[in-house]
């Protein structure tokens, strides 16, 4: 697993180059805006089953047929499994979120998880549409541009306002969920 | 690669639990020594080669070593300093464990290379040169952490 500093060492390391002050810069960015990554991250933390619960509401709201019997959110327990999977999904954000890079929501979550969910029988269809809602909730709450009331506290002064640079690396990361489904 | 965040993402995901409040704070914590330990990357990344030739130089002058391994030391001593820059990027020892300590004795011992020579170089790096010339207290802390950190791996 690699954070933004790893990944930055690990290109170096295959160039067999010292990193010098211009290779830092990102770096020093990332440091600077660290209690924004922290509040967009409790963003996260601090809503995860509103914003599992309202994905899953979302895709079946959008096609009843999923929790009538037949239907693949029927019975209960199946609907229960697409909730966690909502949150394990968001769990991975939140880490690759902390860490500034991919590769751990990549290693442990994504890589093989298309190929679960087709020997399973779940349609990636209806998943990938559940990862789409998550990831324009969880922008909204971060940027605080979600209707009704704040949606989070966070530990530092960043209001969400000032998350929007950091909202859209979060969005890149729904992206790729998206993209290993698809 | 073990650094200040992944140990942190590591436990938490052992657990199978989001990232906690003690958690940020560790990772704030590491952060927050963040900007020394970029400064001290920064200087060493400018001065790696003026170290290296300045502790080899050292070692080397009271021949107890042999002359015709001198280029092969500044290679090696400069492989480590780089590794000590990556450290300090990371915030965590990884570059170094996983590229420089592991599986080193096992070379030393069928090379039958000479530790001492690397160990008293780095102990001069660490004693004799001035680093504060190029580099603040903090930073100089953080460098010279990384230096013990190696000098008992090697020892």
């Amino acid at each position: 697993m690699l954070d933004a500093f790893s990944r930055t060492v690990v290109s170096a390391d295959a160039k067999g180059a010292s990193l010098g002050s211009e290779d830092l810069a990102d770096l020093r960015k990332y440091v600077a805006d660290a209690n924004k990554r922290i509040d967009a991250t409790l963003a996260i933390t601090q809503n995860v089953s509103c914003i599992a619960a309202d994905a899953v509401a979302g895709i079946v709201c959008e096609n009843t047929g999923l929790t009538q019997p037949g239907g693949h959110c029927y019975p209960t327990r199946r609907m229960a499994a697409c909730l966690r999977d909502g949150e394990i999904i968001l769990r991975y954000v939140s880490y690759a979120l902390l860490a500034g890079d991919a590769s751990v929501l990549e290693d442990r979550c994504l890589n093989g998880l298309k190929e679960t969910y087709l020997a399973l029988g779940v349609p990636t269809s209806n998943a990938i549409r559940a990862v789409e809602i998550m990831k324009i909730a969880t922008v909204a709450i971060m940027t605080e541009t979600n209707t009704g009331r704040k949606m989070f506290k966070g530990i530092n002064s960043g209001s969400g306002a000032q998350c929007q640079d950091i909202a859209s690396e979060a969005a890149s990361y729904f992206d790729l969920v998206i993209e290993a489904l698809s | 690669m073990k650094s200040a965040v992944t140990t942190v993402v590591s436990a938490a995901d052992a657990a199978g639990r989001f990232p906690s409040m003690s958690d940020f704070e560790s990772v704030k914590g590491s952060f927050d020594r963040a900007k020394a330990r970029l400064e001290a990357a920064e200087k060493l990344a400018s001065c790696i080669d003026k170290f290296t030739n300045l502790a080899v130089d050292a070692v080397y002058q009271n021949g107890s070593y042999e002359q015709a391994n001198k280029d092969k030391c500044v290679r090696d001593i400069h492989h480590y300093l780089r590794l000590i820059n990556y450290c300090l990027v990371t915030g965590g020892t990884g570059p170094l464990d996983e590229w420089g300590i592991s599986g080193m004795r096992e070379i030393i011992r069928i090379q039958l290379l000479p530790t001492a020579a690397y160990i008293e170089a780095f102990i001069f790096i660490r004693d004799e040169i001035k680093i504060n010339d190029v580099m603040s207290q903090q930073a100089e802390t953080e460098f010279k952490g990384l230096l013990d950190y190696l000098i008992n791996a090697l020892a």
